[in-house]
């Protein structure tokens, strides 16, 4: 069946949407992701206008992360305070974000950065996400190593410690200076913006490997966090831009709403690096198709402006 | 013709009103009578070329269900005429991402192309290949066909005429992709009328990515590589219902439907959060 929409001014089969809703709200549930790296571009190859995928999108993950932060809320995985640290930070950098673009369009090579950047990040973030949950599930086994890790992380740790406004953050069992959430979010906020995504993919190593805390607090609390952003983003997006589409929005989190709280059942049965090897997987996926579009001759050398 | 020179005698002279007057009424019944043979025989001389364009379906619209539609266009022309007939939207200017090479390898945005007195859909179908029965001179006059369209849009920043050729193309390409241009040549039916008229028809799906609006339909008849008739029927394409209302208030009340948004996604969010508690299904 298919439905107009009346902001993209076209056609979909309402299929297409909740099904892609579906499995990013799966994602969502499992990774504390929203997504948008994904399902931005797929919205585009189904026909929706550039700018509208964009929007929509973050209409639709303001559902997706209600939906997984209230599951793993219940079960206790979100870690509030440091979700507003985070925030903060976030709301900074993404502040800090915007000018730069505005800079790099102005040097009039912003989209060779960004493209960049996206696939360093992507790249970087994945591999070593890969590389270093296979690790720990191997020393599992092996717990000589592991503490001789321990060991090594301790130079980084005596630095953390040092800083003032140290403070405890209960649910994630982890001691920091409310600055350490603080410059990470706002460092998250800059890339996020410039990049034109969420952040989840970036927030979530962070969290993991500067933050230390436990993976399944750190989706519930990245969950959280994106939530606020998406719900801020949404709104500029259907101030300024006028490129929200209230009726896909709909059919996305139909599925997207679903999809998180299969993603969160199916998350505690998971060990935290299993979802991290998962993670790192997807992530590099994305790094490779996203080569492949830069080094492949496209069909076509015009596209819509706006958006991504 | 004298009686119309001594009328226009009069009207110049002024003086003699009375006599003149007497004449002029005389002379502008003749003339009258005249001007009526005149238009009777115009008029029949011109029901004998008179090319009529008319489209079936020419007020679409859009409500939630619409994924397309079908338009007819039918008409009559002389006998042996050769037609062309192009939809149109208005003419505005839309702003494209171009796509190249940096640093050799990588295909990444490299900048953006304005495109001026450009139509967002141009259809055109004709009963042979536009080249064959038009000069080009005859499709620059009245835009028809990419080649002719080409030349009649303006783009920016363009380095040479090259350029240009390419990048309209590239535009075309894109348009192709998305339904809303298309020529198609040789599938106009045509069927001969006993009294020296052909009818003609083509059925044309509707893209239901052509925003709404109003759509021109020119339909030419075509003699010897010129156009010698033209007619023009509309398409009138518009939103009702929700449809309506939600495109209205996305671009009026910004702000009201930007929270609506925002609430409707919070609230299915925990609605559904809920469900599946309620449901066992996250303990």
């Amino acid at each position: 069946m298919y439905l107009y929409l009346p902001v993209a001014l076209t056609s979909i089969n309402i299929l297409i949407p909740v099904g892609l809703g579906l499995a990013v709200g799966l994602l969502s549930g499992l990774f504390g992701v929203g997504g948008g790296f994904l399902l931005t571009p797929l919205l585009i190859m189904f026909g929706i206008p550039s700018t509208v995928a964009a929007a929509t999108d973050s209409n639709q993950i303001v559902a997706a992360s209600t939906s997984g932060t209230y599951a793993h809320w219940k079960v206790g995985n979100v870690d509030f305070k440091m979700g507003l640290y985070l925030l903060v930070g976030g709301f900074v950098g993404g502040i800090i974000g915007v000018q730069a673009i505005k800079l790099l369009h102005a040097m009039g090579n912003a989209d060779f950065v960004i493209k960049m950047t996206y696939v360093l990040m992507l790249g970087i973030v994945g591999v070593y996400m890969f590389i270093e949950s296979i690790q720990s599930m191997r020393k599992k086994k092996d717990t000589a190593a592991a503490e001789a890790q321990e060991e090594k992380e301790t130079a980084v740790s005596r630095f953390l410690k040092s800083l003032p406004l140290q403070t405890r953050f209960e649910k994630s069992g982890v001691t920091h200076s409310a600055l350490v959430p603080i410059v990470l979010g706002s460092f998250v906020g800059v890339l996020a913006a410039i990049m034109g995504v969420g952040g989840g993919f970036l927030m979530v190593p962070v969290m993991v490997y500067m933050l230390r805390m436990p993976m399944h607090v750190v989706v519930g609390t990245s969950l959280f966090q994106i939530l606020f952003t998406c719900i801020e983003v949404t709104f500029l997006q259907a101030y300024t831009n006028h490129s929200v589409d209230f009726l896909l929005a709909v059919l996305l989190l139909v599925g997207s709403t679903v999809g998180a709280q299969i993603g969160t059942v199916f998350g505690r049965k998971l060990k935290g690096e299993q979802l991290k090897v998962l993670l790192a997987v997807i992530v590099l996926v994305v790094t490779v198709k996203i080569v492949f579009e830069l080094t492949l001759t496209p069909s076509l050398l015009i596209s819509q402006a706006g958006g991504h | 013709m004298n009686c119309g020179l001594r009328i226009a005698d009069c009207g110049f002279m002024g003086k003699g009103r009375n006599k003149c007057g007497v004449r002029s009424a005389k002379c502008g019944m003749i003339t009258m009578i005249a001007l009526v043979f005149m238009l009777i025989l115009g008029y029949a001389g011109s029901a004998s070329a008179m090319l009529t364009a008319k489209a079936n379906h020419d007020h679409i619209t859009i409500d939630f269900f619409y994924h397309g539609s079908t338009v007819g266009v039918k008409g009559l022309s002389d006998a042996g005429r050769d037609l062309v007939i192009k939809i149109t939207s208005p003419e505005g200017e839309q702003v494209m991402k171009q796509k190249g090479k940096v640093a050799g390898v990588l295909w990444m945005n490299v900048g953006s192309l304005k495109f001026e007195k450009t139509p967002n859909m141009y259809e055109l179908f004709s009963t042979k290949k536009i080249d064959d029965i038009l000069t080009p001179e005859q499709q620059k006059r009245h835009t028809l066909g990419y080649a002719a369209l080409a030349d009649h849009v303006e783009v920016s920043p363009m380095k040479n005429a090259a350029d240009k050729t390419q990048w309209f193309g590239e535009f075309v390409k894109f348009k192709e992709a998305s339904n809303l241009y298309k020529t198609d040549f040789g599938n106009i039916e045509l069927k001969d009328l006993p009294d020296g008229h052909q009818e003609y028809f083509i059925e044309t799906k509707w893209p239901y990515q052509a925003a709404p609006g109003d759509y021109l339909v020119s339909v030419y008849a075509v003699k010897n590589g010129k156009v010698v008739e033209q007619a023009e029927s509309h398409v009138k394409v518009e939103q009702i219902g929700m449809v309506k209302t939600l495109a209205t208030m996305a671009k009026d009340s910004a702000a009201i439907y930007g929270f609506l948004s925002i609430g409707i996604a919070l609230s299915a969010g925990f609605g559904v959060g809920l469900i599946f508690r309620k449901g066992g299904g996250s303990h």
